[in-house]
């Protein structure tokens, strides 16, 4: 009986999660490896997280999913960049990015880094520090998607 | 996989050969930081925003083990025969993403190009190794001799000296290379060198693995842990040749007009010393000569030293310098550059 209650509190949190949120969201990480295959030519392969070191490029991937009865409106994700994360490219329509800390949102191309000296220079990938999608449509009820970014351990 | 991600594949891949190589990050994360990636959803749903949604996920960065050793400069060192403590630097550097130890061995080639051309003709004797403790770059009293670097920070690099001695009896242009190797040990023990760093074989565990990422540039074998640079040993010495000449400069009959060498009569001796060209120079040099027989020393004269040569005739300049005693004429003589002849000129009498 202690089993039981034990195990249906394990559950119920989920249960009301899902009953309350009906939307669901992970988020994985793959390293890509380049090894040669039997002809020696590169094969560039997505691996789980097993053995990652500096320089490893990894590409993180969020899958989402509107398990509700109703379609979601407003949705943004929003993904920090971790401190130990090089971000190298995002994708997917209305991905944005920020290089003050969420602060301030755009394409790459149209942000500037301030300088110490008081001047700005044009952020690279190396400045972002936050990524977002926002969809400008309804998730429909059991719509599916994911969404993923690049970047490499520092 | 969705059609949505099939495409962001496709967009993906675009992006990241338009950006180029991988940004090159020396020593990186620590070895055992663990990276976690948030996720936050922000949604509503019949236009009432909803609680926000969060997830998020981790994984451990494993050891990357990568050091590398470098010649300091890009030219041979140069040395005299008999030179002593000799010094060669070299450059460690621990690339990895964690503290190691880096046990140190100097050996020497045998045969073979050395690193700046030649032929590996010799060795040096006493080949030890030093660290640059003070960090000032130069071989000096306060460095300590070494056998390994005791627990060096990742991104951290130390001076090596590889100092030895210079036998006798070289002639410029013999070689003798050196090659300074660092072999990655655990470092986790302070003051003694820890235990050789091997790769992880198998499954990834949920600990720090360890992958070994040494290059194969010049020479090395990649991913051993191992890594070595060389360099040599370049002698320069002096090539001195030494020729005596003479001439009658007066008779007691004759005077200077076609002196005879008869009894009496005043020979001049000019000793030059010349060092061919390419040699070192030349320092501490003493001359000494003993009078033959049946002379008389012209102490009027004296002795003219760091004279000149015109092609292989004296020309008995010089100034005064030099000593004699007891039938013996002694002169030391400033540095000899290379290519560059001096003399000593003195005259005697012919008993």
């Amino acid at each position: 009986m202690r089993i039981l209650i034990a195990l249906f509190a394990l559950f119920a949190p989920l249960a009301a999660a899902h009953a309350a949120g009906n939307v669901s969201l992970s988020s994985e990480v793959f390293v890509e490896k380049t090894k040669p295959d039997a002809q020696g030519k590169p094969v560039v392969s997505l691996e789980p997280p097993a053995v990652v070191t500096p320089g490893d490029k990894l590409v993180f991937v969020l899958s989402y999913k509107n398990a509700g009865a109703e379609p979601a409106t407003g949705f943004i994700l929003t993904n920090p960049i971790p401190a130990a994360v090089s971000f190298t490219a995002a994708e997917g329509d209305g991905a944005a990015v920020s290089v003050d800390g969420g602060k301030s949102w755009g394409q790459l191309a149209a942000l500037k880094v301030a300088e110490a000296n008081g001047t700005s220079r044009p952020a690279t990938p190396a400045d972002v520090t936050h990524v977002r999608w926002t969809f400008g449509r309804a998730i429909a009820v059991g719509e599916a998607g994911k969404l993923r970014f690049r970047g490499v351990v520092k | 996989m969705t059609r949505s991600v099939r495409l962001l594949a496709s967009a993906s891949l675009a992006a990241v050969a338009a950006m180029g190589a991988t940004p090159a990050f020396a020593a990186g994360t620590t070895a055992g930081s663990t990276i976690t990636n948030s996720v936050t959803l922000d949604y509503k749903v019949g236009g009432v925003s909803q609680t926000q949604k969060s997830t998020s996920d981790s994984f451990t960065v494993d050891r990357k083990v990568n050091l590398l050793v470098t010649e300091v400069g890009s030219t041979t060192t140069s040395v005299s025969p008999g030179q002593q403590s000799a010094v060669t630097a070299f450059t460690v550097q621990n690339l990895s993403n964690a503290t190691i130890d880096l046990a140190l061995s100097a050996t020497q080639l045998n045969g073979g190009t050395g690193a700046h051309g030649g032929t590996d003709n010799f060795d040096v004797t006493g080949v030890k190794i030093y660290v640059d403790t003070n960090t000032n770059g130069t071989f000096d009293g306060s460095d300590t001799e070494v056998t390994y670097l005791d627990q060096v920070a990742a991104d951290d690099s130390k001076t090596v000296f590889v100092v030895s001695n210079v036998p006798l009896g070289r002639s410029t242009g013999d070689v003798a290379g050196v090659r300074l190797t660092a072999t990655a040990a655990e470092g986790t023990a302070a003051g003694s060198v820890g235990g050789t760093i091997t790769a992880s074989t198998g499954a990834n565990t949920t600990d720090v693995d360890t992958v070994l990422a040494d290059s194969n540039a010049g020479g090395n074998t990649q991913y051993d842990g191992i890594h070595f640079a060389e360099d040599d040993y370049t002698i320069l010495a002096a090539s001195l040749s030494l020729s005596k000449t003479s001439r009658i400069v007066s008779d007691p009959v004759n005077g200077s007009t076609n002196p005879k060498m008869i009894p009496g009569a005043t020979v001049e001796y000019c000793i030059a010393v010349a060092n061919a060209s390419g040699s070192a120079s030349a320092t501490n040099i003493s001359v000494s000569d003993t009078l033959p027989g049946a002379t008389t020393y012209d102490s009027a004269f004296g002795i003219k030293i760091n004279g000149t040569v015109t092609g292989a005739v004296c020309n008995a300049d010089g100034s005064a310098g030099g000593s004699y005693a007891s039938g013996v004429v002694a002169a030391g003589l400033t540095d000899i550059g290379a290519g560059v002849t001096r003399t000593v000129v003195f005259r005697v009498t012919i008993n």
